[in-house]
């Protein structure tokens, strides 16, 4: 019996093997699994390859799992056009359609041999049962409830609620053919059993949902009304949440007409007093850049979700990347500070969305959220979320004393000056690009651009002690260090859980607040660090950069970088961390060598 | 006496301290003018004002009123001018720039406000020539036109910002010019009654880097009221027609105000709001849309 | 130089008095403005000029206040600024970076010569007796005015002839 299984299924579009996750990862939560779905695709808008992944656990899922447990190769060659991100190992069992003439022999698969290969007839049987080879993907429903005891009958409780406005007809077919996957299954039992066991949890309330539509909601959640955006693949999900909802809050969003114009409202918005959002990829962040370098200068608060994909330029639409770290930290022209934040899993693009509206109210200042695609696109299964955990901050609004002879960006002992907005008797001021003195009148005075720039950088300093937006796991003495992010940290996690039950000494840093690097806590963290790895999905290795402009790292500590749509393994980062260890013991008998 | 007499608000009370960076002479000193008078027409206290513009010698002027001013970047008062609208559409939003800020670097926005017809008045200062930057060839020159970058001449031909507008709809489109104070305030006035998007060019001459025949006397003499003409502001294609003439005429007054003006972008807006505010979850519930049961 | 919304048929002399000082305020005002306009642009003879005419329309301003005070009291004034454009206030287009004062000057004078012929273009539409005196001694005031520059004028030499602007930096790009 399995605690953990992991599917990766691929096909052509038109092979509806998303939806059969989709519904897989529906199923896994009505029986009280946890469960991570991502999708990747070909960039074809129909009929191109198309893959999906789904982990289902017992236990809470940390990502969406390294190499496959099972995988379903509708056709080899959509399959293999996945390449790392649907890897097959010995321990897989390989499902695929018989149609394909291939003997299970002489699979596609270089340098592995499979746990156990099964050839089926997927189509015929779709065909024979509901009339369509359409039906092929619940047919591999049928075979996945057979063979491991999920959705025997949550899956066509799901499929039965989503078909039911189209007809009984259609319902009934699809059953046949799940039934028909399941019978399959039965009468072919596989050579290990790999049946998962029961979850204590069925029946409990679940959430699921996924990155983008997390963020949308939790800027709802923080007060925002306000959304300005231009579609862009992997973010486009944010704008569409916001136009289904942010009316009923007395918000409104604005398609715009352009990336510029969509930034362009929000800081209109902001400036009016109400709390804002954009919502982008790569590209348009670059676009956005001149607009966050005035909001910064005109200290208005915003929020700037960047969905990462592979990049430069058009890059890698629909494939993760963490590459546009620099961009978001130095992000503009001019000397000037702008936070980014990253969450690593849809539950905690929940805290970290509404952290980065709070802390964009708090500094009145553009906040970048550097979410990725695998994040924003993948479907987590979640345990409800105690709201009320979550304290909401508004911009300091000036009142009384503070409105006779009102000076808008008024020295204070924190630099944080109060924020009249239009409408507010006794606030009015010109909110500029320009450098400006206090009172928001432009000048160009090198003293007080001084002052200002000093004014606009030092509100920042308490961010940096903010630990609460660093998570240290592992022992905090260990030798051997892990710093990771976004969607990378979350196969971290897995792998220090993994290297630990070795018996390896490690920790890992995993930072929400990216910048202003916080030099405090990596020093702190680094302080017992002998050996460490910067593991992130950049060909430049750009958090191991940013890191060592601000930081003197420990010698040690070296750069895991690879370019995106290349996942990195929890396995393969065990294995690296037994590499810094025996690098650790060989320089320690190295050491004590010369002393004996 | 007329009612105006007896008005709460002063031209002066939408006058800054702010000291004009402008050239002297130059045309947007009447221009700035013109706007303290219909603000104070319209008696709108100055808090209840956002005045939005881009970047360039015109853009200053929000600064030099008691508005609520955004100098903002070039080529970017209308997206920022409609998000504010779109936040609070209680407030007075006013826009403006030149026409470089218009019409080259920003003038991909201008077909966008029109056709949602947000109720903003947007007022370009065209005076043919980038002044803050010393005197370039700008989107309304005049073909052959030699400047700094158009040593030999310009070899473009000028945006007719007039037609511009009147071919992506706008709702209210109007000139005026310094050489007519009276029209200058009581066009801007009409524009900011209008309600829904309303355009109004204003030849404002640059009196460093314009031409003879852009200053005051030489705009005077190719001057013309659309009333003296007999134009009626309801005829949308006679209005396309005078408009064709910018560059050789300066017709003064309104070339198109829609009789049946439709619900602006705003009121639509409310409406959806009202509507689909008996839906929302409250906030702290509002995780429950993601319960698969 | 123009009116909005004036009858001057029902004009009454307190509006008529009003409307005068409202004349003199805005002309003060924009010489004000242009002094300040040559402050800034490195110009202090032309301000110097600028403000010896401000203070002259101020005086005139609080002479006629003085006379509407003495025959109407504190009475609510009824006339607004919103109704009279550059009367006697130099046209912003006369002013200059780097005029000569001779330059200052003539624009000066330019704008008493247009109050006159405001006054002068209104006389015929009056129908008040007081109203039309007070215009016509108005009107004779700008007469006085004008020769008061005039006289300021010929204390001057005469300019060089030759543009300021081949003596001048060229202008400062931003």
């Amino acid at each position: 019996m399995r605690k953990d299984l992991v599917f990766g299924m691929a096909g052509s579009g038109g092979d509806g093997i998303v939806s059969a996750g989709d519904s897989l990862l529906q199923a896994a939560a009505a029986e009280g699994y946890h469960g991570v779905m991502t999708k990747s695709f070909g960039s074809q808008i129909r009929g191109g390859e198309s893959s999906c992944r789904v982990r289902i656990s017992t236990d809470p899922i940390l990502n969406p799992g390294g190499n496959l447990d099972v995988a379903v190769a509708l056709n080899w060659e959509d399959f293999l056009k996945f390449g790392a991100e649907l890897p097959v190992a010995g321990t897989t069992v390989v499902i695929y359609e018989a149609a394909t003439n291939i003997k299970e022999s002489e699979i596609p698969l270089v340098g592995v041999t499979p746990l156990q290969v099964i050839a089926v007839p997927i189509a015929a049987m779709a065909k024979e049962t509901a009339g369509t080879e359409r039906a092929k993907n619940t047919v591999v429903l049928g075979l996945i409830a057979g063979w491991f005891g999920i959705g025997a009958v949550a899956v066509m409780k799901g499929i039965r609620k989503k078909l039911a406005k189209k007809g009984e007809e259609l319902v009934e077919a699809n059953q046949r053919a799940f039934d028909a996957g399941r019978a399959f299954a039965m009468e072919h039992p596989l050579k290990t059993s790999m049946n998962v066991v029961a979850s204590e949890t069925k029946g409990a309330v679940k959430l699921i949902t996924d990155g983008n539509d997390m963020c949308a909601a939790a800027a709802i959640f923080a007060g925002c009304q306000f959304f300005g955006g231009y579609p862009i693949t992997p973010s486009t999900e944010i704008m569409q949440f916001f136009t289904d909802h942010v009316w009923k809050y007395g918000g409104a969003v604005l398609q715009a007409e352009d990336e510029i114009a969509g930034i362009g409202a929000a800081v209109g918005a902001s400036f009016a007093g109400k709390k804002a959002m954009t919502a982008t990829s790569g590209p348009g962040l670059s676009l956005k850049s001149e607009m966050m370098g005035l909001a910064s200068i005109a200290e208005l608060p915003l929020v700037i979700v960047d969905v990462q994909r592979g990049g430069p330029s058009t890059g890698l639409p629909t494939k993760t990347e963490q590459s546009d770290l620099f961009a978001a930290a130095f992000s503009a022209h001019g000397d000037v500070i702008r936070p980014v934040m990253a969450p690593t899993s849809v539950a905690d693009t929940f805290r970290i969305t509404i952290e980065a509206f709070n802390i964009a109210e708090y500094y009145q200042t553009p906040v970048i959220v550097l979410s990725d695609q695998e994040i924003a696109s993948r479907k987590e299964t979640l345990d409800p979320i105690d709201t009320s955990q979550f304290k909401i901050i508004n911009r300091l609004r000036p009142a009384g004393a503070d409105l006779q002879d009102y000076k808008r960006f008024k020295q204070t002992e924190n630099h944080i000056s109060p924020i009249s907005h239009p409408g507010m008797l006794g606030g009015t001021y010109l909110a500029s690009g320009i450098e400006h003195v206090e009172s928001g009148a432009p000048t160009n005075s090198g003293s007080v651009h001084q002052r200002m720039n000093d004014k606009r950088t030092k509100k920042f300093d308490p961010l940096k002690d903010r630990r609460d937006l660093f998570e240290i796991t592992g022992n905090p003495d260990a030798p051997i260090a892990m710093v990771a992010w976004g969607s990378v940290a979350g196969v971290c996690r897995e792998a220090l859980a993994m290297a630990q039950a070795e018996g390896l000494n490690v920790k890992l840093l995993v930072p929400y607040l990216l910048y202003p690097v916080a030099e405090g806590v990596y020093n702190d963290f680094f302080a017992s660090t002998q050996k460490g790895l910067i593991i992130e999905q950049t060909h430049l290795a750009q958090t191991f950069k940013l890191l060592r402009m601000h930081i003197d790292l420990p010698k040690g500590v070296k750069s895991l970088a690879r370019s995106g749509a290349n996942p990195f393994l929890p396995g393969e980062i065990v294995a690296a961390l037994h590499h810094l260890l025996s690098e650790l013991q060989r320089s320690h008998e190295g050491q004590l060598q010369p002393q004996e | 006496m007329s009612a105006t007499g007896t008005c709460e608000f002063q031209p002066k009370d939408y006058k800054s301290d702010l000291k004009p960076i402008w050239c002297p002479g130059c045309g947007d000193f009447s221009v700035v003018q013109g706007i303290y008078r219909a603000l104070a027409a319209i008696g709108r206290p100055p808090h209840e004002i956002a005045f939005v513009s881009g970047i360039g010698c015109s853009s200053r002027i929000p600064g030099y009123t008691t508005a609520y001013g955004f100098n903002s970047v070039h080529g970017r008062s209308l997206p920022i001018a409609q998000g504010i609208k779109l936040a609070n559409p209680d407030l007075l939003v006013l826009a403006a720039g030149g026409d470089g800020d218009g019409f080259s670097i920003g003038g991909g926005h201008i077909a966008h406000l029109i056709r949602r017809n947000m109720d903003i008045t947007y007022i370009v200062m065209d005076n043919q020539i980038y002044g803050l930057t010393k005197g370039q060839l700008s989107p309304t020159s005049q073909k052959g036109r030699v400047t700094c970058t158009s040593r030999y001449g310009s070899l473009e031909n000028p945006v007719n910002p007039l037609l511009y507008v009147l071919a992506y709809g706008a709702g209210f489109v109007a000139q005026a010019s310094p050489t007519d104070l009276v029209g200058m305030a009581a066009t801007i006035e009409e524009a900011i009654r209008y309600p829904g998007f309303a355009f109004v060019n204003i030849q404002s001459p640059c009196v460093t880097y314009g031409e003879e025949a852009q200053q005051i006397k030489g705009l005077k003499a190719i001057s013309e009221t659309l009333a003296s003409l007999g134009h009626n502001p309801a005829d949308r294609l006679a209005a396309m027609d005078l408009a064709q003439h910018y560059g050789e005429k300066l017709h003064l007054g309104v070339f198109y105000r829609n009789p049946e003006p439709p619900p602006t972008y705003g009121d639509l807006v409310k409406e959806r709001q009202t509507l689909l505010s008996k839906d929302a979850l409250p906030k702290e519930r509002i995780l429950d849309l993601f319960i698969k049961k | 130089m123009a009116t909005r919304g004036i009858d001057f048929a029902s004009l009454s002399l307190m509006d008529a008095l009003d409307l005068a000082i409202l004349v003199e305020e805005e002309a003060q005002e924009r010489y004000e403005e242009f002094a300040a306009q040559m402050d800034q642009h490195r110009t202090p003879d032309a301000a110097r000029f600028f403000r010896f005419m401000a203070e002259n329309e101020s005086k005139h301003g609080l002479e006629l206040s003085a006379r509407r005070a003495q025959r109407f009291s504190d009475a609510p004034r009824l006339v607004s600024r919103a109704m009279i454009f550059d009367i006697e206030a130099p046209d912003y287009d006369a002013a200059r970076a780097f005029m000569s004062p001779r330059r200052a000057m003539a624009a000066a004078l330019a704008s008493e010569v247009k109050a006159h012929a405001f006054f002068v273009a209104a006389l015929p539409a009056l129908k008040d007796a007081e109203v039309r005196s007070l215009f016509e001694e108005l009107r004779d005031e700008e007469i006085e005015h004008q020769d008061l520059v005039k006289a300021e004028l010929a204390k001057l030499p005469l300019d060089s002839g030759l543009s300021d602007e081949d003596f001048v930096d060229e202008p400062a790009p931003q």
